[in-house]
C-alpha cells in the first residue's frame, strides 16, 4: 500500500482536522490513499462516519505513540 | 485453565461500558436533559455562561481593576462551582477512558481559541446568557427570547464556518505549525490515568458532603455539575457541533442529540411549571418566569450572532469549552481565559451600552404560554424540534445545505 499524502493534525481540535481532511481528499484522485496522524480523540467517531457517508474507505485506524491516532484512508 | 477465567468481571465489564468507547450523543443527550430538569426542580435550569463571568469578576476583584465590590466568591456560586464540576468530570472521563492528553495546537489555533471565547464573552452578556442558557434550557423553559437566540446563534455558525473555510484555504499556516502532546497514555501504558481518576472521584464525593449540612443545594449542584462534564465528554456534546456539521460534512448525529436532550427539557420544564413545583417562596408567578430573559428580540438575535461566531472559532460552546478544558485541549484553556476576562468587562461595559439604546419594546421578557398558553408553546416548540430534526435528516442525505 503506497501512501499518496500525509496530513498532520496532530494538536488540532474539532472542526480543523475533519475540515483540513475534506480539503486533502478533494484534490486526491480515486483509489490514492491518505494518512492522517491525530490527537483529538472527536476524529475516532467523526471520521469513520464521514467516511460510511460519503463512501471513502476508512482502511486501518490505530493508535501510535504519544497519544496519536492513525488512520488511512482510501478515496472512492 | 478454562476460558471463562479470562473473561472480564462484571465491574470490569461495567467500567468498559462506560470508558471502553463513546457514547451515542443521543443518549449524552437524553442524560443531560433529565439533569438539567433536575437541577431545576432543585433550584434553577443548566446555566454556564454564568459560571464564567463569576469566575472573571473573582478575578478582576482580587487584581481590583475594575473595582467590582459584593462578588459571590466562587466556592458560594452554584453555577461558579457548577462549571467547575463540569471540568473536573471531563478529566475523570477523560482519564478513565484514558483519552486524557495535554494538546498543545500550532500557536494560531491558541489565538483563534482566545479570540473567539472573547466573543463568547460578549455574546453572553448582550444576549443574556449562551447556548446552555438561552438555548439548552431557555428554549424549554418555554422562552420567546430563547428562540430568537438560537435563529442568532445559527446565523453566526454559518458566517463563522464560511471564514474558517476562507481562512483555511488563504492562509493554512494559521491551522499548521508545531504542536506538542504531553502525558497521553497508550493503549497498553497510561495506567496511572485511570488511578488518578478514582482519587478525583474521591475529592468530589468529599467535596460534595462537605456542602451536605450547610447548603445541600451546592452539594446537588456539586454532584450534578460532575456527572455533567463526565457525560458531556464521553459522548463529545457539543452544541456548536450540532448547529455547524449540517453545513459541514452534513452529519447529523450532534443535532439529534442536542434535540433530544431539548425534548427532555421541554417535558420536565413544562411539568415544572404548569404545576409551579418548587414555587415555594418565590411564587408561582416568578417560577413560570424563571429562565425568560429580557431579551426578546434584539438583545437575544445580536447576542445569540456574536456567540455564535464566538463558539464556532474557538471550536466549542461554553460547556464544550468547560469539558474539553478538562480533555486537556489547551487551545479551549485559551478560549475559557478569554471568555472569563472578557465577561465581567462586557457585561459592565458593552451589554449596558447596548442596552441604553434600545427601546423597550426590543428588550422584553417574553414569555410564550402568556401568548398561545401551555398547549400552543409546548406544541410550538415540539414543532420546531421536529422540523429541525426533519430538515437535518434530510439535509444528511441530500446534502443539499453542507459544504463538502
Amino acid at each position: 500500500m503506497e501512501i499518496t499524502e500525509t496530513l498532520d493534525c496532530k494538536g488540532l481540535s474539532c472542526p480543523m482536522p475533519m475540515m483540513k481532511l475534506s480539503k486533502a481528499m478533494k484534490k486526491l484522485k480515486s483509489g490514492d490513499i491518505l494518512e492522517m496522524l491525530g490527537t483529538d480523540p472527536g476524529t475516532k467517531a467523526d471520521l469513520p462516519a464521514w467516511c460510511e457517508k460519503t463512501g471513502n474507505e476508512l482502511l486501518e485506524q490505530e493508535e501510535i505513540e504519544g497519544g496519536v491516532t492513525r488512520m488511512v484512508i482510501k478515496k472512492k | 485453565m478454562s476460558n471463562t477465567s479470562k473473561e472480564p468481571n462484571a465491574m470490569t465489564q461495567l467500567f468498559r461500558t462506560f470508558f471502553g468507547k463513546h457514547w451515542p450523543v443521543w443518549v449524552g443527550g437524553i442524560v443531560l436533559g433529565t439533569l438539567n430538569v433536575l437541577l431545576f426542580a432543585i433550584r434553577s435550569p443548566w446555566g454556564a455562561s454564568g459560571g464564567f463571568n463569576n469566575w472573571g469578576e473573582n478575578l478582576m476583584s482580587s487584581t481590583g481593576l475594575m473595582g467590582l465590590e459584593n462578588v459571590t466568591p466562587v466556592n458560594m456560586s452554584l453555577y461558579g462551582m457548577l462549571a467547575i464540576l463540569i471540568i473536573i468530570g471531563s478529566f475523570v472521563g477523560a482519564l478513565f477512558s484514558k483519552e486524557f492528553a495535554l494538546r498543545i495546537p500550532p500557536k494560531g489555533e491558541l489565538i483563534k481559541g482566545l479570540i473567539g471565547g472573547a466573543l463568547m464573552a460578549v455574546g453572553a452578556t448582550v444576549g443574556i446568557g449562551c447556548t446552555i442558557g438561552s438555548f439548552f434550557s431557555g428554549v424549554p423553559a418555554l422562552s420567546g427570547g430563547a428562540i430568537i437566540f438560537t435563529i442568532g446563534l445559527f446565523l453566526g455558525v454559518i458566517i463563522a464556518l464560511r471564514y474558517l473555510m476562507w481562512e483555511m484555504e488563504a492562509f493554512p499556516g494559521w491551522s499548521t505549525g508545531k504542536s506538542y502532546n504531553f502525558l497521553s497514555a497508550g493503549t497498553k501504558s497510561g495506567n496511572w490515568q485511570i488511578y488518578t481518576g478514582w482519587l478525583v472521584v474521591i475529592a468530589v464525593i468529599a467535596l460534595a458532603w462537605s456542602y451536605a449540612d450547610a447548603n445541600p443545594t451546592m452539594a446537588w449542584f456539586i454532584t450534578i455539575g460532575g456527572l455533567m462534564g463526565l457525560i458531556s465528554q464521553r459522548s463529545r456534546f457539543c452544541i456548536v457541533k450540532a448547529f455547524r456539521d449540517p453545513f459541514m460534512t452534513g452529519e447529523s448525529q450532534g443535532a439529534v442529540g442536542v434535540i433530544a436532550g431539548l425534548l427532555i427539557g421541554l417535558f420536565g420544564f413544562t411539568a415544572i411549571k404548569v404545576f409551579g413545583i418548587g414555587a415555594g417562596e418565590v411564587g408561582m408567578r416568578a417560577r413560570e418566569m424563571t429562565w425568560v430573559f429580557p431579551h426578546f428580540w434584539a438583545r437575544a438575535i445580536v447576542g445569540g450572532f456574536i456567540f455564535g461566531l464566538g463558539m464556532t472559532v474557538a471550536g466549542g460552546c461554553a460547556v464544550g469549552t468547560l469539558w474539553r478544558v478538562g480533555e486537556g485541549q489547551v487551545k479551549l484553556w485559551m478560549a475559557a481565559i478569554g471568555f472569563l476576562i472578557v465577561s465581567p468587562i462586557s457585561s459592565k461595559f458593552i451589554a449596558p451600552a447596548f442596552e441604553s439604546i434600545l427601546p423597550h419594546q426590543m428588550k422584553f421578557k417574553s414569555f410564550l404560554p402568556d401568548y398561545i398558553g401551555y398547549g400552543g408553546a409546548f406544541i410550538l416548540v415540539l414543532g420546531l424540534l421536529l422540523a429541525w430534526y426533519s430538515f437535518v435528516k434530510w439535509n444528511e442525505r441530500t446534502g443539499k445545505f453542507s459544504a463538502f
